[in-house]
């Protein structure tokens, strides 16, 4: 047994090594081929992941994940063209009459003409990443070389790293001091599988973000990953099987820094497809009395994980990380929560609420240090989870690691099932029991999707619960 | 024809026989008392006419307007205007009373084949049956039952059957926990719902609520069965003497 182990697990290893090998020389056609700096840093990223340690359930951060499942398919990077830009609507995707100013990007790469900034006030920078960094601009060059390089220094997450090396595009965002933005910016990601060799199983598709408030600015984000719907699909003279269209791995590295006293309000959407793979990983790190505020809908995907982790610099900066997830059958969704409090007098507030039927699995991770310099700290964490069938499935896991004496921290996980009594009582009024139900996750979900001040925003994911509720909620 | 007629009904909960033949006829526009010392199978009655989950008969009969109510599930039973106000009101957390409210009757509306209440419509009942029962408005938009009083648990029973209308209500100690006060504003949202074509049947343990909601036929449940039945003068001996003279009448 213990030899057949051994044996699966070196086979991950060495489909994991041929599998990054593989990569990073097809990383030759990434952007930003003649930006020294940037090949510079990418031959140390790569040397980095050449060295880097097999992934498996050995390591903590990746035990409940499956990391493995991701080594089963050959995705291959891919750089998009230009086919499913000029081929969809845009309306198709977007939230009503919701305005906003608004990048799209299609396969990770950047469509201007179904984008609209044309509004943008002063002081902001919104963008392509590969523009920034080819073009410089808006003296991007400076700060994204900075930036690039501590990441690249201070990551122990080889997806990052792998990001790094094969990025194409991305978002760069920049507001000067004391800027507000009016709107909301809006970034979409439609994503798809563009198949292109008989052999090949999946696309890899990554973007890159740097997004950065200067002092006193703030602006609201809202981020929606989404898949191409079928009327975006590429028509292929060979018959491609649908589900084959909407296998794909993507990867998004977003680095947030908030200088003091700015503010950014974040909504992400995943709705992946059922096939695809997703991987963000958010670095955010925060400077005095500044504050970040994420509302996460996770609903898509067949393994979507999300990492973040938040660095307070100074002291009184303050986020509040929040989420729902509703998973079923072959789907796991995992989120991973990191937030160091390494300065006195900041806080922190984690609230996740998750919804699994089927055989959905969903993992949480919710890390909370507080060195011994960070007194006054405030730190709050929750995780609730409802299961709605027996072979749901949830590992949640709150780690407080604390060493100042003077803070106030808590937290709270739960995973429960539906309540009979409370299922009796709505049927008793005439209400039908998938229904009753229907109404229950609804309202265990509430509180999550009333935070969203969007109206638009908020009402689609409202129905975005439904729909997931009405096709699974019956077991 | 009765409305409600019952003949040797017995179930058994969790392997415990708690309904040993109960028999009895209800009609519409009737109030009958169901009294019993604990534990003589009150609240398992309640249960089983509403369909609750793990209350099942094992034996006998219950005819709602001669339908076959044991066959039906509990939402069905609510459609055919059978409604349970419940002792103990659970909290539906994070599910909006006034939404609640419509969505039971709405339901209700739909299988009986009507159209559903137009919110304005609805929200003006809503509020004049609210305002009859003494109910905070507020609570209307307070999730359902959440941080409520129970008093005002047992208000927001009475509204929700002042808002479905049922045919046959059942009232399972809905005076227990209730200060005087609490017990009249409800009786008398209760006796407003009497009528003609609509049944009601109260569960009590004690005579105080039959003061203000009298009732046409008291019965005594003891060890499941109906062991004597009578009028309101009944349900005063009861009060004066007690269950025990009845409890060895019935052994003996």
């Amino acid at each position: 047994m213990i030899t057949q182990m051994k044996k699966r697990q070196q086979q991950t290893q060495l489909k994991q090594q041929s599998w990054f090998q593989q990569l990073i020389t097809q990383s030759e056609t990434a952007t930003g081929l003649d930006v020294n700096w940037l090949q510079q840093l990418r031959s140390d990223a790569k040397r980095s992941i050449a060295a880097s340690p097999a992934l498996n359930r050995q390591l903590e951060s990746w035990r409940y994940s499956r990391v493995e499942t991701l080594f089963k398919d050959n995705f291959d990077p891919l750089y998009g063209n230009d086919f499913y830009i000029n081929n969809l609507n845009i309306k198709d995707y977007l939230l009503g009459s919701f305005a906003s100013y608004r990048l799209v990007f299609v396969n990770g790469r950047y469509a201007a003409c179904l984008s609209d900034t044309s509004e943008l006030p002063e002081g902001v920078t919104l963008g392509s990443m590969n523009q920034a960094i080819n073009l410089s601009v808006d003296k991007s060059t400076e700060s994204l070389q900075r930036n690039f390089s501590q990441n690249i220094q201070t990551t122990d997450n080889v997806f990052n790293t792998l990001n790094f090396v094969l990025f194409n595009d991305g978002v760069y965002l920049h507001i000067k001091d004391a800027v507000q933005l009016d709107l909301p910016i809006e970034i979409i990601y439609l994503n798809t599988n563009q198949a292109q060799a008989e052999n090949y199983h999946g696309s890899m598709i990554q973007t890159r973000n740097v997004i950065s408030l200067e002092a006193a600015s703030s602006a609201v984000l809202v981020e929606r990953f989404l898949h191409l719907n079928d009327d975006g699909q590429y028509n292929e003279s060979r018959n491609n099987e649908a589900a084959n269209n909407k296998k794909y791995f993507f990867t998004n590295v977003s680095e947030i820094k908030l200088a003091d006293n700015a503010k950014l309000k974040h909504y992400r959407l995943q709705d992946e497809s059922r096939e695809a793979y997703h991987l963000s990983n958010l670095l955010v790190t925060q400077q005095q009395s500044s504050r970040y505020e994420t509302t996460n809908l996770a609903f898509g995907g067949a393994w979507a994980r999300t990492d973040y982790k938040v660095d307070f610099k100074a002291e009184k900066a303050q986020c509040d990380l929040s989420g729902l997830y509703a998973v079923g059958d072959q789907q796991l969704v995992d989120f991973h929560l990191d937030v160091l409090h390494n300065v006195p007098s900041c806080r922190s507030a984690e609230k996740f609420k998750g919804i699994i039927y089927g055989k959905g699995r969903a993992i949480f991770d919710g890390r909370i240090l507080v060195e011994n310099q960070a007194q006054h700290t405030d730190a709050a964490l929750t995780n609730d989870n409802l299961l709605l069938v027996n072979n749901a499935e949830v590992s949640t896991k709150p780690q407080l690691e604390i060493y100042a004496d003077d803070v106030k921290c808590s937290h709270g996980t739960t995973v429960g099932r539906l309540d009979k009594q409370q299922i009796f009582y709505m049927r008793s009024r005439g209400i039908a029991e998938a229904e009753a139900r229907k109404i229950l996750c609804q309202g265990f979900a509430v509180d999550i999707i009333d935070e969203i001040e969007l109206t638009e925003l908020r009402e689609n994911i409202a129905s975005r619960l439904l729909h997931s509720l009405n096709s699974d909620v019956s077991g | 024809m009765s409305l409600l007629t019952i003949k040797n009904l017995q179930t058994k909960v969790e392997d415990k026989q708690i309904l040993n033949g109960l028999d009895l006829t209800v009609n519409a526009g009737e109030v009958h008392a169901i009294m019993g010392p604990n534990g003589s199978g009150k609240s398992t009655f309640s249960y089983l006419l509403a369909g609750r989950d793990g209350y099942e008969a094992v034996q006998g009969e219950v005819l709602l307007n001669n339908e076959n109510l044991l066959d039906m599930s509990a939402e069905q039973r609510a459609h055919k205007g059978v409604f349970l106000a419940m002792q103990y009101p659970v909290e539906l957390p994070g599910v909006n009373n006034m939404v609640f409210i419509r969505e039971a009757l709405n339901a209700n509306r739909r299988a009986r084949g009507e159209a559903e209440l137009d919110t304005v419509e609805f929200l003006k009942t809503l509020r004049e049956k609210a305002a009859l029962l003494q109910l905070d408005e507020k609570l209307l938009k307070r999730n359902v039952n959440a941080g409520f009083s129970g008093g005002e648990k047992k208000r927001n029973e009475i509204l929700q059957m002042a808002m479905l209308e049922p045919k046959l209500a059942i009232l399972d100690e809905t005076d227990s926990g209730l200060d005087i006060d609490a017990l009249r504003i409800i009786a008398e949202g209760v006796n407003t719902l009497r009528s003609a074509d609509r049944a009601i049947i109260l569960v009590t343990h004690y005579q105080r609520l039959l003061d203000y909601i009298q009732p046409d036929f008291v019965h005594v449940l003891v060890n499941g069965r109906i062991v004597r039945s009578g009028d309101k003068q009944l349900a005063k001996d009861l009060e004066e003497k007690g269950y025990n003279w009845i409890t060895q009448e019935a052994a003996a």
